[in-house]
């Protein structure tokens, strides 16, 4: 009997603590989703349902004007189009060099393999602010101060370290075994590498690119910095300017906001698994 | 290699030079004949090492180097003097520098505590047993770690607006407040409004993080505790804390480097204000840079914030005792 009760309130609990937990999930969804959610609806609203005395919180008049106005706006097709380039430069950039870098300390064992290893770890507690302005006056030395190909090769340095981890990971699960085949077979190393080893592993490849592609996407601080005109703006920066400059309507910059989110989502949305993976691989090793 | 090392007798002495311009002539085949070569290995490392050297290590050393100096972008002509650690004396002698340091301690611990604390709330009921919608509520709470500062930036400032901000006026209505506030504005919620902003960015770090380690935790250690008669706190604290530390650790100081280290959301939020009330150290180092292009003076900030986070992580390490296992 006694025993009994011990189970049905041990059951009880639990069930008190489901509950707990779907509460706690649900408000956690609320704060995470809640901005998203208000600023898509915002940049739908006209301005005039945006500004008003009574909040409106179901858009009644629902436009893409802001979306139409955004685009033909001068220089905003250009740094769409200088953050494309930018993040897809990192991202091949990256990929290759860590690539070969991954692949390097997964199937070599040599001398100093522990140490690069860690070093390439440590590495990022070198603050951003520091590493600027040095790099601000080698980049304006070698001219690339100003240059999308300068800030790509900026983006690929920060995020080699945990790509490199990434890929590490994955070419440790492509067996040794299919390489010694093909190198039997007359392949060189090299030839195993690109015909064995990363078509095998090309999913885990594409996850780290757009674990890449996400960080160049995004970056700010050294975007800023880095760049002064137009011709190489990347939109983060431009973005702030823009709000800081002209005192943009809301019903701008919230659209603005949409639309630089929406590639990042549309790859989150693909290599979801796999960059979770990654972020994790990135932030429990580092 | 190996065939290189061969002597060379008269048939191949003549084969051998035409052998070379071929490989030359074709980089592919050089490529793949050196990745037979013993050096392969240093040789794959090598663009890498190069990239980080050139990118991260010289401007460090070159930082450094920099705070010892006077040197303003502006007044390039001047060049570089050696000042010695006067950048420093004159960085100790102000009073707003001392404000500074306070108000980043408040916002990386104040930033850490909370969005650790939050995340292991959301983790530790993310990882309940057959959780209905688990999977994709983990996806959706991942996405704010994604949004770049900058539109996370404005997204809040549109959501705390002191006229049109939502936020203000669902506490109107539900009565926690009587007027619409400026939170940016005012010198008493500029700060806990920015680590708000810093809250919903960083706490899906620590939840996707934290939620991971829990998965890792075996299972038979809760049920031998459980034949043990433990209660679900006692079985929390000597089973959960302990296997969870080394992710604890690993995440709270990725975390606070992160904090240390980027002033987005200031740059786009306060810039700093009002008055000083949400300057931090990497703000300030920023704008002397970037606004002043006194790069001694940017340079001595960041090298203070290079020592703060070096004594941080080497205390932590030491006092969560997480190095003496591994």
């Amino acid at each position: 009997m006694a025993f009994q009760n011990f189970r049905n309130s041990q059951k009880s609990m639990r069930r008190l603590y489901d509950a707990i937990a779907y509460v706690i999930v649900a408000c956690m969804l609320v704060f995470a989703l809640g901005p998203l959610v208000w600023t898509a609806l915002t940049s739908i609203k006209p301005e005039s349902d945006i500004v008003t005395n009574e909040m409106q919180y179901i858009p009644t008049h629902p436009t893409t004007e802001h979306y139409v106005k955004l685009w033909n706006r001068s220089g905003v097709t250009t740094m769409f189009r200088n953050s494309a380039f930018t993040t897809t430069l990192t991202v091949v950039l990256c990929l290759l060099v860590g690539t070969f870098a991954a692949y390097s300390i997964s199937r070599y064992r040599f001398r100093g393999r522990g140490g690069i290893l860690t070093f390439y770890l440590t590495i990022r507690m070198f603050p951003a602010v520091l590493m600027l302005l040095p790099l601000y006056i080698m980049l304006r030395n070698i001219g690339l101060l100003d240059s999308l190909l300068g800030l790509a090769l900026t983006y690929t340095t920060f995020s080699m370290p945990v790509s490199l981890l990434m890929l590490k990971g994955f070419f440790d699960a492509v067996p040794a075994d299919l390489e010694d085949a093909a190198r039997i077979d007359g392949c060189t190393r090299l030839g195993a590498l690109f015909r064995v080893v990363m078509p095998l592993a090309r999913s885990g490849i594409a996850a780290t690119a757009v674990l890449i592609a996400v960080g160049a996407w995004n970056e700010f601080l050294f975007a800023l910095m880095l760049t002064n005109s137009e011709s190489s703006r990347t939109w983060p920066v431009v973005l702030q300017l823009m709000v800081g400059e002209f005192q943009l309507p809301w019903g701008l910059i919230a659209a603005g906001g949409m639309i630089s989110i929406v590639p990042i989502i549309i790859f989150f949305a693909f290599a979801q698994k796999a960059l979770v993976r990654g972020l994790m691989v990135g932030a429990v090793k580092g | 290699m190996l065939q290189n090392a061969l002597p060379p007798d008269s048939q191949s002495s003549q084969t051998l030079p035409a052998a070379r311009k071929g490989r030359s002539l074709n980089p592919l085949t050089w490529l793949g004949e050196l990745s037979e070569s013993r050096y392969w290995a240093y040789l794959l490392l090598l663009p890498s090492l190069l990239l980080v050297v050139a990118v991260i290590v010289y401007p460090v050393f070159y930082g450094v180097y920099l705070s010892f100096q006077q040197f303003n972008l502006l007044r390039a002509g001047l060049g570089m003097k050696f000042v010695g650690l006067q950048q420093y004396t004159e960085l100790f002698a102000d009073d707003d520098f001392w404000v500074i340091i306070k108000n980043t301690f408040v916002w990386v611990f104040g930033g850490a505590f909370s969005q650790f604390f939050l995340g292991l709330v959301v983790a530790l009921a993310l990882n309940r047993k057959n959780l209905k919608g688990g999977p994709l509520a983990r996806v959706l709470l991942l996405l704010p770690w994604v949004i770049p500062s900058v539109v996370a930036g404005h997204m809040w400032a549109l959501l705390l607006d002191s006229r049109l901000g939502v936020i203000n006026d669902i506490l109107v209505k539900l009565g926690i407040l009587t007027s619409y506030r400026a939170w940016f504005a005012d010198s008493n919620t500029a700060m806990p409004a920015v680590l708000l902003v810093d809250m919903w960015r960083g706490t899906p770090f620590f939840t996707l993080l934290l939620y991971a380690g829990l998965q890792s935790i075996p299972e038979e250690l809760y049920e031998a505790a459980e034949v043990d008669g433990a209660s679900g706190w006692a079985k929390f604290r000597a089973i959960t804390i302990p296997m969870l530390t080394p992710v604890i650790v690993a995440a709270v100081i990725l975390r606070v480097i992160g904090l240390v280290n980027s002033p987005d959301l200031m740059i786009v939020l306060t810039n700093g204000g009002p008055g000083l009330a949400t300057f931090t150290l990497s703000l300030y180092a920023f704008q002397i840079a970037y606004e002043n292009f006194n790069f001694g003076a940017a340079a001595a900030v960041s090298v203070i914030m290079l020592l703060i986070l070096m004594v941080f992580t080497t205390l932590y390490l030491k006092f969560s005792g997480v190095t003496k296992n591994t």
